[in-house]
């Protein structure tokens, strides 16, 4: 279970400050995928880097189980972020100079997980997700789009996380490859009881997801199931974010 | 993959960058490593040089040369002063005479011209001058001039050199090897005497044996080697009393000589045994100046070699410190994903401190070979232009140096061209502990940035 109270996060800039996250209060029970829409700017993003402890809110709570991430050491967090959550980014973000195979061993080997237990499980994911053991062997930059964002969701896989979070998982991808992706995510979230949130504009996934947030000027507009993503309008604003491999 | 191996490999993401820092560590590192080699091979002649020359004061009386006429012999009881001086470790006295041999009467030497009838001896010198006569042929030696005009007599024996010391163990400085017998004591009155392998082979004597000098007889206690030098196979040594009673000069000291307990203490300690000596009494001199210029030039390499160590030191670590900051701010998104999939920043330091220290050691590698194809070299140029600005427009080290600074030439002078760089395990080791502070030093800041990186920059947009 996530629980999110009262968030607020305000960024201090030389113009003033800046209302990123605004008094945000909601659930998401386990197991469950949940969206969250808006426009750009509206704190999707923000909110999505709060719920993976990437950022400290300037006020509220933020339960993950029995345990308020807000109030975790920095010790913790680094544990929080290792163990309990995996990050799908829009970008894939896998480190260029790394096999496939490696980059999914990585947050096992932060975890202290052994060699070959590590390898042995990275390949088990990879096969999962539907990479070949030719692609294994292969850098980021030999991968096409949709192979480098199941790469990345293997990889969020590797320390068997309750939590996913996804930024723009599909935002790269033709919608073909992303609807594939999204399926995958969904296989997640009921074959492993794994809570997944997805930070997204494309209102296909939201109308697919079992609760959508939507947010505006950082404010919870409206939260329930498929009717607030077939109310929403289409996101024209936002652009594919150029990927760096 | 280990944190190391991942930063090993980071090393070499980019091949061009990676040469780049690699060719210009290489010349940062061998730098470091010649200079370092310059410095350890001057600093050690220089030890050699104060250790050789560098901690004896000479004492003789005012005014004295060993031909002049107008002198007071110092007396054992006034240099007994200077054995109370701090810092005086050993006191050496010496009281030189002459024996007048067969054809040695005439002409003139000095104050020892007119020896009277106590001295004569029975001894024939080993030493012949003048062995070809005026112009003549065959015998070596030549025609020798004497001082005042005039020439020697053809065949010219001169007189046997006496030398009463209390270390009857060394001659001229130097240690004198027994070939047979034992050496005396130098400070008991036994009428016995040492004499050369020449002297006893000129006069059919052996251990035991017996000559007159003085109108006494002495026993011959031991035969020491007369080496390749003339003056010392021409020599007898006594033992100072019983010069000083034979000679009829009791108390009387020519000169003696002082060792001090450490150069350092050389300038302090001239001092106070000139002042304990008294100034119209005593010469007191010390090669402190001497030693000074013999080691001007070394110094003039150290201080080349030290701080050209240090530039090249500072040089590969800010090479190295500019590099790894590149690095780590075009990574900054990478370091964003590290820390948002769980590595802390120790992780992460210790990856880009692991890749700093792969170019550091690829650099190290080049430049520790280059280093010792070049050091002799560089050595050898380094010492060329040091000696060259020491010797400056005077002519070199002999010019009014005098007769100790000539004979410095020889460890000082001389030798300085004959430096040559030794490369030991101690030197390899300092070169890899250069290269692991260059790029500790060089990842130092990197790394404080890298933990200051926050994670959310992975959501940053491109």
């Amino acid at each position: 279970m996530l629980t999110v109270t009262n968030l607020t996060k305000q960024f201090h800039s030389g113009s003033g400050t800046v209302t990123a996250v605004k008094d945000i209060s909601f659930e998401i029970p386990e197991g469950k995928f949940a969206a969250i829409i808006g426009k750009s700017g509206s704190g999707k993003s923000t909110l999505l880097g709060l719920l993976g402890a990437l950022d400290k809110p300037t006020s509220g709570a933020i339960l993950v189980g029995d345990d308020d991430i807000t109030k975790l050491s920095d010790r913790d967090l680094i544990r929080y972020r290792r163990d309990r959550i995996g990050f799908v980014f829009q970008a894939y973000n896998l480190v260029p100079n790394l096999t496939a195979l490696e980059n999914v061993m990585l947050p096992m080997e932060f975890a202290g997980v052994g060699s070959a237990q590590r390898h042995a499980r990275a390949i088990e994911l990879l096969e999962q997700v539907g990479i070949t053991a030719d692609e294994q062997t292969r850098k980021p930059s030999r991968l096409s789009g949709g192979q480098q964002q199941r790469v990345a969701i293997a990889r969020a896989l590797a320390n068997q996380p309750k939590l996913i979070l996804a930024d723009e998982p599909t935002g790269n991808l033709d919608s073909a490859t992303g609807k594939l992706i999204v399926n995958l995510l969904h296989e997640l979230a009921r074959s492993r009881k794994t809570t997944i949130v997805a930070v997204t504009h494309d209102l296909e996934i939201a109308r697919q997801t079992d609760l959508t947030f939507q947010l505006t000027d950082g404010q919870l507009a409206e939260q329930g199931s498929h009717r607030i993503a077939k109310s929403a309008k289409p996101d024209r604003t936002a652009e594919p974010v150029k990927v760096r491999s | 993959m280990s944190t190391v191996s991942r930063g090993v490999r980071n090393a070499f993401r980019n091949n061009i960058r990676s040469g780049g820092v690699t060719v210009i560590l290489a010349l940062s590192v061998g730098l470091a490593l010649v200079m370092l080699l310059s410095l350890k091979t001057v600093q050690a002649r220089i030890t050699s040089v104060k250790a050789n020359l560098g901690n004896t004061i000479s004492i003789s009386p005012a005014g004295f040369s060993n031909f002049s006429d107008a002198n007071n012999a110092l007396t054992t009881a006034q240099l007994d002063k200077v054995k109370q001086v701090p810092h005086v470790t050993k006191l050496v006295e010496t009281l030189q005479d002459r024996l007048p041999t067969t054809g040695s009467s005439t002409p003139s030497f000095g104050r020892f011209a007119d020896t009277g009838s106590n001295s004569t001896t029975s001894l024939t010198s080993p030493v012949k001058l003048n062995a070809g006569g005026n112009g003549g042929s065959g015998g070596g030696g030549g025609r020798v001039f004497i001082r005042g005009g005039g020439q020697l007599p053809a065949g010219f024996t001169p007189p046997v050199s006496v030398l009463g010391t209390t270390d009857p163990t060394s001659l001229s400085d130097q240690s004198i090897t027994i070939k047979s017998g034992s050496a005396i004591d130098g400070s008991k009155d036994t009428s016995q005497a040492l004499i050369s392998t020449d002297m006893a082979s000129k006069n059919n004597l052996k251990v035991g044996s017996t000559f007159q000098a003085y109108n006494a007889t002495i026993t011959v206690a031991g035969i020491f080697d007369s080496g390749s030098n003339g003056g010392q196979g021409n020599t007898v040594i006594f033992a100072l009393p019983t010069i000083q009673r034979l000679s009829g000069q009791a108390g009387d000291v020519t000169s003696a000589t002082a060792t001090v307990d450490t150069v350092d203490n050389l300038a302090s300690t001239t001092t106070a045994v000139q002042n304990a000596l008294g100034s119209g009494n005593a010469d007191v001199q010390n090669a402190q100046q001497q030693v000074t210029q013999a080691v001007q030039p070394l110094e003039n390499i150290k201080t080349v070699s030290l701080y050209s160590l240090i530039g090249a030191l500072v040089a590969g670590s800010v090479i190295i410190f500019l590099t790894m900051l590149m690095i780590v701010r075009e990574r900054r998104r990478e370091i964003g994903v590290l820390k948002a999939i769980g590595a802390s920043n120790v992780t992460i330091a210790g990856q880009f401190v692991a890749e700093a220290l792969t170019l550091t050691l690829a650099g190290a590698v080049v430049g520790v070979i280059g280093g010792l194809i070049l050091s002799n070299p560089v050595l050898r140029l380094l010492v060329q232009n040091s000696t060259i600005s020491s010797a400056g427009p005077g002519g070199g080290f002999g010019g009014g140096a005098g007769r100790g600074f000539a004979r410095l030439l020889g460890v000082g002078g001389q030798s300085l061209q004959s430096l040559h760089a030794v490369v030991g395990y101690d030197i390899l080791l300092y070169g890899l502990g250069a290269a692991l502070l260059i790029a500790v030093l060089g990842s130092a800041v990197p790394a404080f940035l890298i933990a200051k990186v926050r994670p959310a920059e992975v959501m940053r947009g491109e």
